[in-house]
């Protein structure tokens, strides 16, 4: 797959057709084509193809459970079939966890005839491509599709976000012809926000031992070092992710203090980076693995050390292992076994 | 006073299988062994507890799909016969192991004895119908009986929010079906949940609904009481959410009690150990080999191999559940001095709810050990005391509120489970037909307002009441039905998790064929009205056709009163 690199939204301008075949719709408002057709090749062959929307559905069993039935119709029921897909604009946003985002598509004509009639020469240079915009901050994720397929995003925790399939050429503004729905991924950490109301309020150190007492020993740790001065801690984390990274420099931006804390704790409880993927933001995921030669679990809890005075001791995972039976629930791990927000270095 | 509360959720479901167009079907098992291994056996210690006086007070929510079947003539017929099977075979082991293998007299006897009363209530006191039992446990005040979503559908993962309304209006409709009034609460399919649900819920009649720990933990404002108090959602829903450590100490296959030496192994079973000729009488037709349910051996170690297991010694690991019972009060004691240490003397209320499958099925002694909690939490102490979500909202104490976070109970906390690289392919299929569900349903409802705008004594052959608008009709619900059945979540998990996965994949695509079949029948029909608009002449089904839609109906019985007008938007 061609990915392209990641741009500022003031990069790239959009603008949208209004004719009708390239009208930009939401899959939730499409509802228009009946036809059903066979999917064809994709409309640009040199495109890399992203993986097809049912690439991975699995084969028709080999051998067919069923009995005699009574006519041609009911023989149908023995072998179930997927239906064969519309042709139709479709384009779906689905959130799988608060770092990772799936999303498919298709589109029900060839954008470029619209394109070629419109711009003439100009359509020339045109990639179809996949654009994942962060509503609240216009950053972008671009990448050159076929009309039809899906892909997994790495997102941040807590974002909004909306998929584009459109048309891109460097330079000039992004032609959108079709968008998903908005998602937002999920919080992966407790709210920095007290309730207003005096009955409902709470200090941080006191809901960094209600978090304790509840067995969310890592997010207690998270709560109490944050305290109530966010911004000095929020230094300090900057500050061991440079010295985890042997005081190279990286852009700060888009990246959660609280999402290096996790990486670093999970890094220096024996976690992988690879380990971590899908588990951290994208920006972060992206400096720790261009740096990977420099990351490892006994610099990160060095680090850790030195900037907040957590004991080596404290950093112990702890696994509950599965359930019982066939049941996945979790249970969250405990990366501080030896951890109390009240009788940690930390807090000391 | 109690110094904390605790509330057991049972969460009872199966997807709903159901295969009338053969004899004997391997997945049906799923429904017996549960009927026979955890629902009788919670039935009769809920019932005993209720008439010894020591009256547990828990929450449980029996499904729509489980009801269904419950409620199935022709399930409750086969079920008859599998439990006749498993007594017969139960009593020639009797007598084997008395001959030749005393080490599992006891086992062979404790079958006997179980499997005789489960006979016994099946027949006699529930009529073979559980939802009788169910209803009458709850209108004795033992249960507060939940609902669940329609179909175990996984709403994060549901596309249109008509296709999300209709999993929790069909629930509610299934459940006043069933027990005669309105639920109180919901159990979110996977306890999965995201911002906005709960305005379906309200809209539903809903009071609360269960989520996992961190939905409140990283919900918005920081809750004051973590997860040992409800919060409430803006509209007024409020929300309990799982305590971590009670999950732990029963579920968790490293720490958790089933994993006890002592008690019953469950992957040693007569279906695979016994000679064939032996067995086989009991198997099914084909006489492949499966479990039966009859197992001789208990746990003994970790890491023991299945040869090397021990015999299972009924008594012993009785008296161990017993044990693990004490255990679990005294640790609820415990916490619940830490809980009002951290809160400041407010009483606790720590929610733990399990897949009710956990209690017999998996962990075979489970039901006995819930039996022995609740005696012992009522006649042996007063520091605890059992409560259910709606005691505690009776109870009046204000409650704060905040927006939960989006979570599910599943690995990680997420969605991953539902979604993942084994199974994202399903949910274009699924997401076409909500889409086209809830276009038919509009343009149902849009062609019967005409009709009845024409008034009594129109000629129009799609009046009300004709042939062809029943047909309509049935075609449109029995559309409903497909893709509810479609949307269970119990499909994507099993391809997830590497069980089961071509029945459950075969099941998918099989509800998305039908669904398509019927959605071919209904617009076939309708292409013939545009064009003949204005005439008299009937439009039916040709008598091919009509057979499939019967097979379909006779196949996919689930929800016999649902009406397809709730996916109109």
């Amino acid at each position: 797959m061609a990915k392209k690199p990641r741009k500022d939204s003031s990069e790239i301008r959009v603008i949208e057709f209004v004719l009708d075949e390239l009208e930009p719709v939401s899959s939730a408002e499409t509802s228009r084509s009946r036809k059903v057709e066979q999917r064809g090749p994709g409309f640009q062959d040199d495109l890399e193809s992203v993986s097809s929307i049912d690439a991975a559905a699995p084969p028709e069993p080999a051998v067919q459970i069923g009995n005699e039935m009574g006519s041609a119709a009911l023989r149908q029921l023995e072998l179930p079939k997927l239906p064969l897909f519309e042709k139709q604009d479709r384009a779906r946003l689905q959130v799988q966890s608060p770092n990772r985002v799936y999303f498919y598509w298709s589109l029900k004509t060839n954008p470029f005839q619209a394109l070629s009639r419109t711009l003439s020469a100009g359509s020339a240079g045109y990639t179809l491509a996949l654009r994942l915009l962060d509503t609240q901050t216009e950053r972008e994720e671009i990448l050159a599709v076929e009309p039809e397929g899906s892909y997994w995003f790495n997102t941040d925790a807590g974002r909004t976000y909306r998929a584009e399939i459109g048309l891109y050429s460097p330079s000039r503004p992004f032609v959108r012809i079709l968008f998903s729905n908005t998602v937002t991924t999920p919080r992966k950490s407790p709210s920095s926000r007290a309730a207003s109301q005096s009955e409902w309020r709470i200090t941080s150190h006191k809901f960094a031992e209600v978090l304790d007492v509840t067995g969310f020993e890592q997010d207690a740790f998270d709560v109490v070092l944050a305290g109530d001065d966010t911004e000095r801690v929020d230094e300090l984390t900057y500050a061991a992710l440079t010295q985890l990274l042997d005081e190279r420099e990286y852009a700060r931006a888009n990246i959660a203090p609280e999402d290096i804390r996790l990486a670093m704790v999970a890094l220096a409880s024996g976690r992988t980076l690879e380990e971590l993927r899908w588990k951290i933001g994208p920006a972060l995921f992206t400096i720790l693995q261009a740096h990977a030669e420099h990351v490892d679990s006994e610099k990160a809890a060095a680090a850790l050390s030195e900037v907040f005075d957590i004991d080596q001791s404290e950093l112990e995972e702890e696994d509950y292992g599965p359930a019982v039976g066939t049941s996945l629930v979790n249970f969250p791990r405990k990366y501080y076994r030896g951890y109390s927000p009240l009788s940690s270095h930390i807090t000391r | 006073m109690p110094i904390g509360y605790f509330s057991l959720i049972l969460h009872a479901h199966l997807p709903f299988v159901r295969h009338p167009e053969y004899p004997e079907f391997l997945e049906e098992d799923w429904l017996y062994e549960a009927i026979t291994e955890v629902y009788l056996p919670l039935i009769f210690i809920f019932q005993h507890l209720h008439e010894v006086g020591a009256s547990p007070r828990i929450a449980m929510n029996v499904s729509p799909p489980l009801c269904e079947m419950l409620a199935d003539p022709l399930l409750q017929e086969r079920y008859t016969k599998h439990l006749e099977n498993l007594l017969e075979l139960a009593q020639k082991e009797q007598l084997r192991t008395r001959k030749e293998a005393k080490q599992f007299t006891e086992a062979a006897k404790m079958y006997v004895e179980n499997l005789s009363m489960s006979l016994h209530l099946w027949n006699d006191r529930y009529g073979r119908n559980l939802v009788n039992a169910f209803r009458e446990l709850q209108d004795e005040g033992v249960l507060e009986i939940i609902t669940c979503c329609a179909t175990h559908g996984f709403l994060p993962l549901i596309s249109t929010e008509e296709s999300r309304r209709a999993q929790v209006q069909v629930a509610v409709t299934n459940y006043k079906k069933h027990f005669g009034r309105q639920p109180r609460g919901i159990w979110l399919p996977e306890c999965a949940y995201e911002p906005g649900v709960e305005h379906l819920l309200k809209a539903a009649g809903i009071e609360y609904f269960i989520v996992d720990t961190h939905a409140i933990l990283y919900g918005d404002p920081r809750p004051r009481f973590g997860v040992h108090a409800p919060v409430s959602c803006d509209n007024g829903v409020a929300v309990f959410a799982r305590d971590v450590e009670t999950s732990r100490q029963v579920w968790s296959d490293v720490v958790g009690y089933p994993g006890h030496p002592l008690y019953r192994e469950f992957y040693r079973d007569i279906g695979w150990d016994a000679p064939i000729e032996f067995v086989g009488p009991h198997l099914h037709a084909d006489g492949t080999r499966r479990h039966l349910g009859l197992k001789y051996h208990r746990i003994t170690g970790k890491g023991v191999p299945l040869h090397a297991k021990l015999p299972y010694r009924p008594k012993l690991a009785r008296a161990k559940a017993a044990e693990n019972a004490g255990h679990f009060i005294q640790e609820r004691i415990a916490q619940a001095h830490k809980l009002r240490k951290t809160f400041e003397g407010r009483p606790p209320l720590v929610v733990a709810p399990y897949d009710a499958e956990l209690y017999g099925h998996w962990w075979f002694e489970g039901p006995q050990f819930l039996d022995f909690f609740f005696r012992q939490l009522h006649f042996d102490q007063d520091e605890i005391a059992p409560a259910t979500p709606g005691d505690f909202l009776d109870s009046g104490l204000p409650i704060q509120v905040q927006q939960p976070a989006g979570s599910s109970w599943g690995e990680n906390g997420y969605y991953m489970v539902w979604l993942n690289d084994k199974n994202a392919w399903m949910y274009p299929y699924q997401h076409d037909a909500e889409r086209k569900m809830t276009e038919i349903a509009n343009r149902f409802a849009d062609q019967n307002s005409r009709f009845k705008a024409q008034g009594p004594g129109s000629t129009s052959n799609l009046e009300a009441g004709t042939l062809d608008f029943e047909l309509q009709v049935r075609i449109t619900n029995q559309l409903a039905r497909e893709l509810l059945l479609a949307q269970s979540s119990d499909w994507a998990f099993q391809i997830h998790k590497g069980t089961t996965v071509e029945y459950a994949a075969r099941r998918f695509r099989s509800h998305i064929h039908r669904f398509d079949l019927l959605h071919e029948m209904l617009n076939k029909s309708y292409a013939f009205k545009l064009s003949e608009s204005g005439t008299t002449e009937a439009v039916t089904l040709t008598p091919e056709e009509l057979t499939l839609l019967k097979e379909i109906e006779s196949r996919d019985t689930i929800f016999p009163e649902i009406d397809q007008r709730v996916y109109g938007s």
